[in-house]
């Protein structure tokens, strides 16, 4: 648009200036102008997978951390895992829900940790500590009003003979615990 | 209007649109992304190295007072699997059946054991009960591998799912 005849140059030139300010003005309000990336749906995207992800991950009742001294054996069974109490036998110490309670040594317990001498099969610190258990297992049942069922998670090493497994199982049966759940990796079919 | 002062006019409008956008903006969600990726990676990589774990359930004999349950008119089959250095014996209330040897390779002859018992459960198909005993060195694993050819055949009927461990070994 060329300069109009009859207007002075002063005039021209406010003109000109409000022109150009008007343009800025829309410049900068228009909209579609993306200036970000919304991540706003990808954030609610991502907080539901780590919901189901922890959800998941909870949910498997038990956690074994498996090495040379304690290799599970393979079974077909399609029972799963329930939280209970937990008896681990390894290939050198003894377990309740973690913490240790009788070392082993080739495959059996130290005579003087038994009742018996070296032929029993009572094990008293697994009696002992079981029957703490059970003590408090059975008061948290009565409270909620439920019955205790003596059910036990055994984890043992695919190595441990029968003579040790036997005596871990008659000294869970002493403390009431007769009903047992032999931990195993489920075979892949 | 010179330069001067229609830019001047220009740097004011923008001072004020950056600062009336910074009011109304929306959280830094960044940092939370962060964080959010950082934990899924984690726990895809703890779910991928999680194995499947399983049980076998079976329980001790019940002395005395213990709740075994059940009927007592019905007659039993009292079945008994002993694992042995030479292989299967199985026994009943009738007698003891002849034992399962061992395979020519050293291995237990799981197949064979639940052949028998298919045989054993067709003629006394209520019963679900058996009892397991072993040599004082058998392995675990071998207990397991039992037990498993006790429960089930290979069509997935079940035989013998409640086991009960002897009491004493051999």
């Amino acid at each position: 648009m060329g300069a109009q005849a009859g207007v002075s140059p002063e005039v021209e030139a406010r003109l000109k200036g409000k022109k150009a300010i008007r343009s800025y003005a829309r410049k900068l309000s228009d909209p579609e102008d993306i200036s970000g990336l919304n991540i706003t749906p990808m954030m609610d995207m991502m907080t539901i997978i780590l919901v189901f992800l922890l959800k998941s991950f909870t949910s498997s009742a038990m956690l074994v951390n498996q090495d040379q001294n304690m290799l599970l054996p393979s079974s077909n069974s399609r029972l799963n895992a329930k939280q209970a109490v937990a008896v681990t036998v390894t290939k050198r110490v003894l377990l309740v829900d973690g913490e240790p309670v009788a070392p082993i040594n080739s495959g059996k317990f130290d005579p003087a940790l038994k009742r018996d001498g070296a032929d029993g099969y009572y094990v008293t610190p697994l009696v002992e500590i079981l029957s703490r258990v059970a003590r408090k297992e059975k008061k948290v049942a009565e409270m909620t009003g439920q019955k205790f069922d003596g059910e036990l998670t055994i984890i043992a090493d695919r190595h441990t003979p029968y003579r040790l497994l036997t005596e871990v199982l008659y000294s869970c049966g002493q403390a009431e615990y007769a009903n047992y759940r032999l931990l195993i990796l489920k075979s892949r079919e | 209007m010179t330069r001067r002062q229609v830019r001047a006019r220009m740097r004011r409008m923008k001072e004020k649109f950056d600062e009336a956008e910074e009011d109304t903006g929306e959280i830094n969600l960044v940092p939370y992304m962060d964080i959010v990726t950082n934990i899924i990676i984690f726990l895809l990589a703890s779910v991928v190295n999680q194995v499947p774990l399983g049980t076998v359930n079976a329980s001790s004999p019940t002395f005395g007072g213990g709740g075994g349950g059940g009927e007592e008119e019905k007659p039993t089959l009292n079945l008994t699997v002993t694992v042995g250095n030479s292989g299967f014996t199985l026994a009943g209330s009738g007698g003891v059946m002849p034992p399962i040897p061992k395979l020519g390779t050293g291995d237990y002859d799981y197949v064979a054991l639940t052949t028998k018992l298919t045989e054993v459960k067709n003629q006394f198909k209520d019963e679900t009960k058996a009892t397991f005993n072993a040599d004082a060195g058998t392995p675990y694993e071998t207990v397991i591998k039992t037990l498993d050819a006790m429960r089930e055949d290979k069509d997935g009927h079940m035989l013998f799912p409640d086991i009960v461990f002897a009491a004493g070994i051999l």
